[in-house]
């Protein structure tokens, strides 16, 4: 197992992969590669943040809010580019979303895959 | 299971050089995938005896079928193997059990035809002769006639390729059924993705008579590699729009899986679409079955 440190724009961000450098060759300091997450697995955060195990975060401005009958759809601009994130349409209401807030970004290391 | 094989071929634009050693672990499905000419078929006919390489050397289990030193070479007939070609090549004057019966050699035990009507459900076609099935039905009968001799090894050179899609698959089933029961060593030619994934645990790329890589078709066929420890090959079957997302509905093997598709995802994806299922190994639940 490894704990990979990836830096995208000025973020670090951090991703745990059962591989190992010896295993996976592209698991090599300064190597360039995909980080991909899936979009359900984005947590949103309004405010100040209370102490929290979540260690990737990243800052964004929500652009677009599509309220469906149980899910919802964020887009937010960020400056590693636009992130989506499906929450719940109740969650959407109790942070009390909407265009322009600023909110931050999480996912959780374990759901950070990597591609070559 | 060993063999080398050179020999000079003739092909469209010209001559080229077969030239092909590999050793081989006896129980795998290969598929041999590669463009017309690549000498495929060529690599077949040689392990079958039909074609005689100029130099080489063929082991099957402790056997040696060939080896041009020692001036061995063992007939067709002489080799365990069983062969299926895209044409369906039954005897027109018999029937379906006759055709297998005929395929048995001398004092062989019967009890073969039972179990080969058995494993490809041929018991209501037995006393049918050949004109009166459709294709499929008559590539079953190949199929389990080329299977007649308990042969080691079952060589397939597209023997689905003139079937419809729906027979494809169930043909593909009872080949991975009968590759099982009868501990073969199987090998394929094929030009289709989709059967190669589905079928083989092995892909060799021919090009111009050489073996270019070695690979599973995962390997292969996949450009990215994804660390993802939860990955499976499948097809779309079907995208639908539900609330803000999608759902994709995709059939690994003979299993239907759903996956969560944001509509970035989902608007490059269409039915029929073969694709890459990955998740973290860290994700999946287990439950104990019993």
């Amino acid at each position: 197992m490894t704990l990979v440190e990836l830096k995208v724009g000025k973020y670090l961000l951090k991703s745990i992969v059962l591989e190992t450098p010896q295993s996976a060759p592209y698991l090599k300091i300064d190597n360039t590669i995909n980080v991909l997450f899936k979009e359900t697995e984005v947590i949103i955060a309004k405010g100040d943040l209370t102490p929290m195990s979540l260690q990737n975060r990243i800052n964004g401005v929500v652009s677009k809010i599509e309220r469906g009958e149980i899910l919802g759809r964020l887009t937010l601009d960020s400056d590693i580019g636009e992130i989506v994130s499906l929450i719940t349409t109740s969650a959407i209401d109790q942070l009390i979303l909407k265009k322009g807030d600023n909110v931050t970004a999480m996912v959780k290391t374990n759901e950070i895959m990597l591609s070559a | 299971m060993i063999f080398q094989f050179t020999k000079k071929l003739n092909a469209a634009n010209g001559h080229f050089r077969l030239e092909v050693d590999a050793e081989i672990t006896e129980g795998n499905l290969i598929t041999l995938y590669g463009e017309s000419g690549a000498g495929k078929t060529s690599i077949l006919r040689m392990l079958a005896g039909l074609l005689q390489p100029e130099r080489g050397y063929l082991k099957v289990g402790e056997e040696v079928w060939y080896s041009a030193e020692e001036k061995i070479n063992l007939s067709p007939q002489q080799r365990k193997i069983g062969i299926v070609f895209q044409d369906y090549a039954l005897f027109p004057n018999m029937t379906v059990r006759q055709n297998l019966e005929f395929a048995l050699y001398k004092n062989q035990d019967k009890r073969v035809i039972a179990e080969l009507v058995d494993l490809i459900e041929l018991g209501d076609l037995q006393y049918r002769r050949p004109e009166t099935l459709s294709g499929g039905q008559k590539q079953r009968v190949a199929l389990a006639r080329a299977l007649v001799r308990r042969p080691k090894l079952l060589l397939l050179d597209e023997p689905l390729s003139a079937l419809d899609k729906a027979m494809r698959d169930k043909l593909q089933n009872y080949i991975l059924k009968l590759h099982r029961n009868f501990n073969l060593t199987t090998f394929l030619v094929s030009h289709e993705v989709k059967e190669v994934f589905k079928m083989s645990n092995e892909v060799w790329v021919l090009k111009d008579g050489k073996i270019t890589s070695r690979s599973t078709p995962l390997s292969l066929f996949s450009q990215t590699d994804v660390s993802g420890k939860f990955k499976f090959t499948g097809e779309v079957i079907d995208v639908e729009k539900s609330d803000v997302i999608f759902i994709i509905t995709i059939l690994v093997a003979n299993n239907i899986v759903k996956v969560v598709a944001d509509e970035r995802e989902a608007s490059q994806l269409s039915v029929g679409d073969e694709v890459l299922v990955a998740s973290k190994a860290f994700n999946p639940l287990i439950q104990k079955i019993n």
